[in-house]
């Protein structure tokens, strides 16, 4: 999948001179993250929220949007997506500020007690609390691994399409299976300004998880001489002065064919790894932030971290705990929000204070 | 950040491990399952599917397995992929609690 970042998503992000004032950052979106946002807004404090996807949802969306989950309270079965779509349904009386398709590279204490939280975007944020709720990782695009080709990434080989106008005119060996895959190979054979010269996708088997639809347009072009259709594995490379003039394609059939190009666009979908999160300081045991389970707070007080990210004694991988840890998560970080109040457990069932944040009418009982 | 599978798993092959996986990282050779480390999310519902405990963390792989880190990497690149659990190798329980198997092992 490609992100394609909204305009106005990026747009707000430079609109801000300088850093962002908030009362709560979440890193990342994914189920527990969204939770977050709502805990959080129970208690009258508000988030921005932060994920290197350009959309929710996290694994859910990424790495099952389709599957079935059948472990989440009172909901007997829902997929990823719809796990996703209720969340976000759930959390909008809260308006949360998304910011997608960023990584946070950055969180640094400062003098005031606050917290400089910087993305790779360049949005900066000054916090009273962060919420680390970045699951197993920030998702990348996995790579093609073959010895030495690593060397041509951005002048020859590409994981995403940044700038189509590079491509126009160019002999081009897409590989990949799934709608990226078959979106891409689609669209420079099109007649657009940046048309390439030649197509030829390139994909392990003959047999796609892209889109039926975009898989026949792709065997009519073959069929018209319009583009090509190889079965194989990347195997190797050959080059000439330092540029990558051809790539060697291994076939069901055991032959290993030569096929020169000009680009090499690889689409394999994404996988997660874990970012900068090591770096920040916090306490870190087996790649995971160690945190207590009265706050879920870690070794630096004001930082939280939430859901698959963290670990403690008897810690179970599941969305249903990372709902929990949210909730005393957001209690735990009510007194560096509001030093002076005193908060209360209120049930939305019966407080006319949390109808008000929710935006709902105090029912009557009659 | 990865899980490993080891050389207890040489020869037996058991596959039950696979079914549980929720990001189908295992790959299949002759006689050997590997983990891909690209896509393994160190979930660790595997260990304990395994019926010769072949799997552990890369943190707690033994000092005299460490081969089997890269060849994990090594092999998951040209390995096709397994989702489905099926026989283990016919002399799969002959061989389960045999030590020393890398000579074994079949690419």
């Amino acid at each position: 999948m490609e992100p394609n970042l909204n305009p106005e998503v990026a747009d707000t992000a430079r609109s801000h001179d300088g850093p962002i004032e908030t009362d709560a950052v979440i890193v990342g979106a994914g189920p527990v993250g969204l939770f977050q946002v709502f805990e959080l807004g129970l208690l009258e404090i508000k988030a921005h929220i932060i994920d290197s996807l350009a959309y929710a949802g996290g694994q859910c969306i990424e790495l099952y949007p389709d599957k079935p989950i059948y472990d989440i309270p009172a909901v007997p079965v829902c997929t990823g997506k719809e796990l996703t779509d209720n969340l976000l349904k759930q959390i909008e009386p809260f308006g949360a500020t998304f910011h997608l398709g960023q990584e946070v590279t950055e969180v640094q204490k400062q003098a005031d007690g606050r917290f400089r939280v910087a993305t790779n975007k360049g949005t900066t944020f000054l916090t009273k609390t962060v919420f680390i709720a970045g699951g197993v990782g920030s998702f990348q695009p996995r790579t093609l691994k073959v010895d030495g080709l690593d060397k041509f990434l951005d002048s020859q080989l590409h994981y995403r399409v940044r700038n189509p106008a590079q491509f126009a005119g160019k002999d081009l060996v897409i590989v990949g299976g799934g709608d990226s895959a078959l979106d891409w190979a689609l669209n420079f054979v099109e007649d657009t300004p940046h048309k390439a010269n030649s197509v030829i996708l390139v994909h392990r088997r003959d047999g796609f998880r892209a889109a039926p639809a975009s898989v026949h347009k792709m065997r009519e072009l073959c069929e018209a001489m319009h583009m090509q259709f190889l079965v194989g594995q990347v195997t190797g490379f050959d080059e000439q002065d330092g540029r990558l003039t051809s790539i060697k394609v291994t076939g069901g059939d055991a032959v290993t064919r030569s096929v020169p190009l000009d680009m090499l666009l690889v689409f394999f979908g994404l996988s997660p790894k874990l970012g900068p999160i090591a770096e920040w300081g916090l306490n870190i045991d087996r790649k995971q932030v160690v945190v207590d389970t009265e706050k879920f707070e870690t070794s630096t007080p004001g930082i939280f971290a939430v859901g698959d990210i963290n670990t403690y004694p008897g810690k179970k991988k599941l969305i249903l705990s990372g709902f929990h840890e949210a909730a005393l998560a957001a209690f735990g970080a009510s007194p560096y929000v509001f030093p002076e109040k005193r908060v209360l457990l209120q049930y939305t069932t019966t407080s006319p204070k949390l109808h008000k944040v929710l935006g709902v009418e105090s029912p009557v009982f009659d | 950040m990865t899980h490993v599978v080891l050389e207890s798993c040489i020869r037996c092959k058991y596959t039950d491990c696979v079914d549980v996986c929720p990001v189908d990282c295992f790959r299949e050779g002759p006689n050997y399952l590997v983990i891909d480390p690209d896509e393994c999310i160190d979930c660790a519902v595997c260990i304990p599917e395994c019926p010769v405990n072949a799997i552990l963390p890369e943190e707690d792989v033994p000092q005299d397995q460490m081969q089997f880190i890269k060849l994990n990497a090594e092999l998951s690149r040209s390995w096709p992929s397994i989702t489905k659990r099926k026989p283990a190798l016919p002399d799969a329980d002959e061989w389960a609690d045999k030590k020393n198997k890398l000579s074994e092992l079949k690419r």
